[in-house]
């Protein structure tokens, strides 16, 4: 028999990730690849003490149904952190639970996209925002960006032109996959161009409060004139991606919506986990944990871009993120990342090639590099492999 | 009037100049009532003194064969005169060619352009290398498009294919190339389109539409030179606006359009012929505004728009105007076919009206066949493609040719990176004339146009335009090779020069 898909389902690939992170379960393989924190951080004993509390204090509420929206005392505990860390003006009714982030993505593309509305977004961008929203058959345009975002010029100039336009989508902080961070000037400019040009933001941060290396800056949510900006965030960083708890915030009346088709969807996120992160955050000084997560990654950084700065051909240029999780490396053009990916996985080290972070396909020359979930000693020794093999595909390319 | 000097000759230049113009006047290829070059003019173009013109002018005056009129200048006089009749020993045989100089009016005269042919005599040249021409890559012909071309003429209504179009073009057409302009971000409706035969078509029609004798015309400088010689032509006077890298320098215009008032503002936003700059977002805005401010037209010739290499281009002048003061034109010419022969002009109804009746008693309209092929073509899915393919090898070429230039360039050489269309604009060091270095860069096998004829106020003298679409990408950097050794040859020959110059400034006076 024929299987009858629907048609937007051919637009949907199978992932480069989602493979890799298949290969990578052998253990012998030193991947670079997921986006995965340090699973050894993970605060075991302390969430081991939390949840026998909960289900012994609320278990009946704990193990029942919940509200669409979540848990209140947590959604004010994100709008008061998020009001105090990130400049922004936030009340509980305009936080609204999910899934980790990704099924905010998946809910904007419900909300939002009708076939053929456009999607502007960094180049390169979040891979699974870009899966996440081609489902709703929407089509990507990618605006240049460099070490302090996007080209400003060019966003306005796609506003004035492009009238299908229905958001734009950053990760103004540590961005998957380049590390790169967007200067204050340029979230003001955007926050500017979001109201003048009437069009929605999506501002997906997971990475903001792991930063190890310089200044906290606003969200561009804070610069909010026209109360269009939405903000994306995530515990899956900061404490334990499995429970799978992220939130959505921004206007009521935009989040109003966003509850209903979370109905739709799965009615609510785990009420377990919700309140078993509550009580954490009750009983744990969440900073300290933090704090304890930032130490170990810029360790990691620290000793990638060493080794990187060491063993990599002079040729190839990467970022040095100021936090969060990846950095991106660009060959000389004319590389091919997929044929060094080829190579290293021959010698058991495994990276994203950069091409599927460009919605309508780019770069062949890029790659990212997670350095936070793995020891150093592997790190170490997969960075001087991936340097080895590069400097192999230089002298080919010379033709020596 | 042609006049050679042989500076040689023991004959004064004077009587040399004299005698020539003697001649043409005896033999009659200057009639009565020709109005001869001014002095200075004249003495500029044979690279003489003054006072050697005047001399000959005097000498000829003296013989009766010319005069002067306060306003009129110097014309020949009428042979009627007595002093003349008898010097009038050759009269012109009956069956002779005409003389067409008596026959051409002056009007026409503005439209020639002498020095481009052996510019373009040269370029066409088997053994050069061209970075002269403004043509796409031979090698990317449409094989689709062949296809089209097939089923046109094959069908069953390939002659209604050939019946007349409307004044207009198809209606159908019109429509295709409205939704076609929606990704420049213009969004207008069929009947606000008109087909034209390639922009140069619609370049003219907004000259005879217009121009009256004596409207001033603003165009950056330097600019397009086949649209300032059809603004001439109309008797337009022309005024050029700087350049910066970003674009006309909108604050001089500003500053311009307090004085003045221009019919309109002829520009090429998007990666401009010459210079390949891409005006930036701010200074489209200030343009508009100003343009909205002094209520001036906007002709935007957007030829190159879609050719955009590193980025989404920047919206068009037309996308960005609500009130109807910009004339866009386009063309398929630097992406398809150029020999199709298909442009089109899109601008508010009254404009469309009278562009189209003004163009019906010129060619009442544009080749059935082409209108068709292009209308297949840009509706089906393969234009696209195509247009990713020419931009993904186009910028190749362009890498190439800025890879060659950084490489081998000589101090003193500037040029940019264009984001997009055909050309790079370069400097050449010492403020040499691109005209010496184009023949011997010619000697040398590879062809440019000097900055020269782009020029409204005859500068960019030490400016060159380079092409990197036309020429082989295998052959792009052997032409900069040998251009550069042509600018190293005419440096050390300008040095010696200069050297020879100091010498003499140090002799002591005894």
């Amino acid at each position: 028999m024929r299987i009858r898909y629907a048609d937007r389902m051919q637009r949907l690939k199978a992932s480069e990730i989602r493979e890799l992170l298949k290969v990578t379960e052998n253990r012998e393989v030193i991947s670079f690849g997921g986006g995965l924190p340090a699973p050894e951080l993970f605060p075991l004993e302390e969430i081991m003490a939390v949840s026998q509390i909960v289900l012994k204090e609320q278990g009946m509420e704990a193990l029942q149904y919940t509200t669409t929206e979540g848990f209140r005392p947590l959604r004010e505990w994100i709008a008061a952190r998020m009001n105090q860390r990130q400049g922004m003006a936030l009340k509980a009714e305009g936080v609204l639970l999910t899934n980790g982030s990704q099924q905010a993505l998946d809910l904007t593309g419900k909300i939002f996209l009708n076939e053929d509305d456009i999607i502007l977004c960094e180049s390169p961008t979040y891979l699974a925002a870009i899966s996440a929203f081609k489902a709703y058959s929407a089509n990507f345009i990618e605006v240049p960006t460099d070490d302090a975002g996007m080209d400003m010029e060019v966003l306005e100039g796609l506003l004035i032109k492009e009238k299908n336009i229905k958001l734009i989508y950053v990760v103004p902080n540590f961005q998957n996959p380049t590390g790169r961070s967007w200067s204050l000037e340029r979230r003001k400019e955007l926050a500017k161009l979001s109201a003048e040009y009437g069009v929605i933001v999506i501002e997906d941060n997971p990475y903001g409060e792991l930063r190890f290396e310089g200044e906290d800056l606003p969200a561009i949510k804070s610069f909010d004139q026209a109360g269009n900006i939405l903000c994306l965030g995530t515990f899956s960083k900061t404490f334990c991606p499995g429970y799978r708890i992220g939130w959505i915030a921004g206007a009521e009346a935009i989040i109003e919506k966003y509850v209903l088709a979370k109905q739709g969807a799965d009615l609510q996120c785990n009420t377990l986990a919700q309140r078993e992160i509550m009580k954490y955050l009750e009983l744990y000084d969440i900073d300290r944990h933090i704090d304890k997560i930032k130490a170990v990654y810029l360790q990691r950084r620290d000793l990638a871009v060493r080794i990187m700065t060491d063993c990599f051909p002079r040729e190839v240029r990467f970022t040095r993120p100021e936090g969060g999780l990846f950095l991106w490396v660009e060959l000389p053009v004319g590389l091919s990342a997929v044929k060094l990916f080829e190579q290293c996985m021959a010698r058991n080290v495994a990276f994203v090639p950069g091409d599927s972070f460009f919605p309508n396909g780019g770069k062949a020359n890029t790659f990212r590099i997670n350095f936070s979930n793995m020891s150093e000693e592997r790190i170490e020794k997969g960075l001087r492999i991936i340097g080895e093999e590069i400097e192999k595909m230089l002298r080919v390319a010379a033709g020596e | 009037m042609k006049i050679v000097l042989e500076k040689q000759d023991a004959t004064p230049l004077y009587m040399q100049i004299a005698r020539q113009i003697e001649t043409q006047i005896l033999t009659g290829s200057l009639r009565a009532g020709y109005r001869l070059p001014p002095e200075r003019k004249l003495a500029e173009s044979l690279s003489v003194n003054r006072t050697t013109v005047l001399n000959a002018y005097r000498e000829l005056k003296a013989e009766g064969l010319i005069c002067s009129h306060v306003g009129k200048g110097t014309v020949v006089a009428e042979t009627s005169g007595e002093g003349t009749a008898n010097k009038l020993r050759e009269p012109v045989a009956l069956t002779a060619e005409p003389i067409w100089s008596h026959y051409f009016n002056e009007a026409s005269e503005r439209f020639a352009h002498y020095d481009m042919n052996d510019l373009l005599s040269l370029a066409s040249r088997k053994d050069i290398i061209s970075f002269a021409t403004g043509i796409a890559a031979p090698e990317w012909g449409n094989a689709e498009i062949l296809e089209i071309m097939k089923e046109e003429l094959s069908g069953r209504t390939a002659d209604m294919t050939l019946i007349h179009s409307p004044v207009e073009g198809f209606l159908s057409l019109r429509t295709a190339l409205s939704k076609h302009m929606v990704k420049r971000g213009c969004h207008c409706s069929a009947e606000e389109v008109l087909v034209v035969a390639g922009s140069q078509q619609g370049i003219d029609l907004a000259g005879r539409v217009l121009i009256e004798e004596g409207d001033i015309v603003l165009v950056e400088e330097p600019s397009f030179f086949p649209a300032l010689r059809v603004f001439k032509g109309m008797g337009a006077r022309i005024i050029g606006i700087p350049m910066a890298e970003d674009g006309m320098d909108v604050e001089s215009l500003a500053q311009l359009l307090k004085r003045c008032h221009p019919k309109f503002i002829y520009t090429m936003p998007s990666f401009h012929n010459p210079t390949g700059r891409e005006m930036s977002l701010k200074k489209r805005k200030r343009l508009m505004e100003l343009a909205y401010q002094y209520r001036v037209l906007i002709v935007e010739d957007d030829a190159y728009g879609e050719l955009s290499y590193d980025k989404p281009s920047l919206p068009t002048l037309k996308s960005m105007d609500s009130a109807g003061y910009v004339i866009y034109l386009s063309t398929f010419s630097k992406i398809i076919y150029p020999g199709l022969r298909i442009g089109w002009l899109a601008a508010k109804k009254p404009l469309v009206k009278r562009f189209a009746a003004v163009r019906q008693i010129s060619d009442l309209h544009t080749s059935c066949l082409s209108q068709k092929i292009v209308e297949k073509f840009i509706t089906g899915p393969g234009y696209g493609v195509h247009l990713n393919k020419i931009c993904s090898d186009y910028a190749k070429r362009r890498n190439t040719m800025m890879a060659a230039l950084e490489r081998y360039a000589l101090p003193g050489m500037e040029f940019a990176c264009p984001a997009g269309g055909y050309y790079i604009w370069c400097s050449l060091p010492d403020g040499l004339d691109a005209r010496q270095v184009l023949k011997r860069a010619g000697a040398y096998g590879v062809a440019f146009i000097p900055g020269r004829t782009f020029s409204v106020d005859k500068q960019c003298d030490s400016y060159m335009r380079l092409n990197f679409t036309f020429a082989k990408i295998a052959d792009i950097e052997t032409g900069i090779i040998r251009l550069c050794r042509a600018i190293t040859d005419l440096m050390k020959e300008y040095k010696e020069y200069r050297a020879e110059d100091e010498i003499i400034e140090i002799t002591p006076i005894v």
